[in-house]
């Protein structure tokens, strides 16, 4: 898998659009799932800016890995982005809308009993920043804890340890999550957002029983 | 007992360093022998196949790497630092050139206010006329000789018309260079109605780190930046709204 990284790298750097094109597929759906952990709804503007940099600097990219070299960049201009907007520290996707896109997936994948990229995606990026970045760098993006470690400025040591703290409270979640869609009777973020769509409060208690 | 926790909880760390190794690579394909349950699947489907909007950038990332390959970008390429650099500079040199006009004009307005725009002794010999091929219809003056051939040398300058002229080529820090620092004297930016190369500034400033673009605010050219976004923290935006634009103006640099 890494080397054919490599050899689309080299090719790509005598000139090859097509390997460009062809890295820009490779990493593009992890870099953003990464930088949506980062900076919300932003990610797609901090990933166009990723691959301009990308693009113009990659006659210096010495070697090395270059899935990490990408992160690097993508990294960088996430926190550039973020200082831009100071208001943000780190998680700017409010947790009513975690649990919303949770909910919605719900609906759809009650069925398959199964997980959708979204909904996953949401529950890693509730946690906590430092675990939430540990953890994408290694699943989503790819990266051992080593290299996952020289991204985030960090020892490997540190990176395992938030990624297993980060997959623990995932693994509660999820208890969480089975135990609230087992009965039918209890309303799933998916039921509280059709209730607002349809105009009524989120709670809708019967009052008068 | 602690032991047993220990070991326990070590156990568990070396699942999840599995986990976190096999997610990635489990492609729909591979359904096999990769590691189940609950919290395999979550990391499974984060690390799902791409979806077909997050590919949406391709096109304009190719076009930059295609951009990038071009052979005059190639150039510049490698040295972004001293591009970097270039580009400040020119800011720097810029907004000296908005000071010194300024003043000029200030100093100009404060001399004579009967002559509706008197124009500024231009001191330095050294700088050439102007480079003002039209002057606005009506604002020729009293003085006719205005329209005095620039080629005349330092002797037409004095009566060359003003700041005004909207047809003075815009100040492009873009297109370096052209504000050489000699030409302190020269007619041209300084009016801020004639200062409106902001593609330029923009190009500047989006070309800047943070910290440099904390300095660059603090400099008189790139206040016009902030006045004409509305507010520091709305130049991004501004800026890259006017490079959605076409260019209209600009190509001066040759």
């Amino acid at each position: 898998m890494t080397g054919e990284l490599d050899e689309l790298v080299v090719a790509a750097r005598a000139g090859d659009e097509d390997a460009f094109r062809n890295l820009y597929r490779n990493l593009q759906p992890g870099l953003l799932r990464y930088l949506t952990a980062l900076v919300g709804a932003d990610a797609e503007d901090v990933a166009s800016e990723t691959w301009l940099q990308v693009a113009r600097d990659l006659p210096t990219f010495t070697g090395g890995q270059f899935r990490a070299w990408v992160v690097t960049i993508a990294r960088n201009r996430a926190m550039d982005h973020l200082r831009r907007q100071r208001r943000r520290p780190a998680l700017s996707v409010p947790v009513q809308e975690l649990s919303e896109l949770a909910g919605d997936a719900d609906t759809a994948e009650r069925a398959g009993e199964s997980l959708g990229t979204e909904a996953a995606l949401a529950m890693i990026a509730s946690l906590p920043p430092r675990e939430a970045e540990a953890v994408l760098l290694r699943a989503v993006i790819g990266l051992d804890a080593e290299t996952a470690g020289r991204v985030l400025g960090r020892r490997a040591g540190a990176v395992r340890t938030a990624a297993h703290r980060g997959l623990r409270r995932l693994a509660v979640l999820l208890d969480q999550r089975a135990a609230s869609t087992a009965p039918d009777d209890v309303p799933t973020g998916a039921d509280i957002r059709a209730r607002r769509r349809a105009g009524l409060p989120p709670q809708t208690e019967p009052v008068d029983g | 007992m602690r032991g047993l926790r220990v070991m326990l909880s070590r156990s568990r760390r070396g699942d999840h360093e599995r986990l976190l190794d096999a997610a990635p690579h489990a492609g729909p394909t591979r359904t096999a022998p990769g590691p189940t349950g609950p919290l395999a699947d979550l990391l499974r489907a984060a690390a799902g196949p791409a979806r077909e909007r997050e590919l949406a950038g391709e096109e304009a990332a190719v076009a930059a790497f295609r951009t990038a390959r071009q052979p005059g970008a190639a150039a510049s390429t490698p040295r972004r630092r001293r591009r970097r650099f270039t580009v400040g500079a020119v800011a720097w040199v810029a907004g000296l050139a908005a000071t010194a006009t300024a003043g000029v004009a200030l100093a100009a307005a404060g001399l004579d206010g009967s002559g509706p725009v008197s124009p500024p002794v231009v001191t330095s010999p050294a700088a050439p006329a102007p480079t003002i091929d039209a002057t606005p219809p009506g604002e020729t003056g009293p003085t006719g000789a205005a329209t005095a051939a620039p080629t005349d040398g330092p002797t037409a300058a004095p009566t060359s018309p003003p700041a005004r002229s909207p047809s003075t080529p815009v100040w492009p820090p873009g297109a370096s260079a052209r504000p050489s620092p000699g030409a302190s004297g020269n007619v041209g930016p300084g009016n801020s109605e004639n200062t409106r190369d902001h593609p330029g500034l923009c190009r500047a400033y989006l070309a800047k780190s943070e910290r440099q673009r904390e300095q660059a605010l603090r400099t008189p050219a790139f206040q016009e930046l902030v006045v004409a976004a509305g507010g520091a923290e709305h130049i991004e935006e501004y800026c890259h709204g006017l490079r959605a634009e076409p260019e209209q103006t600009g190509s001066a640099a040759g």
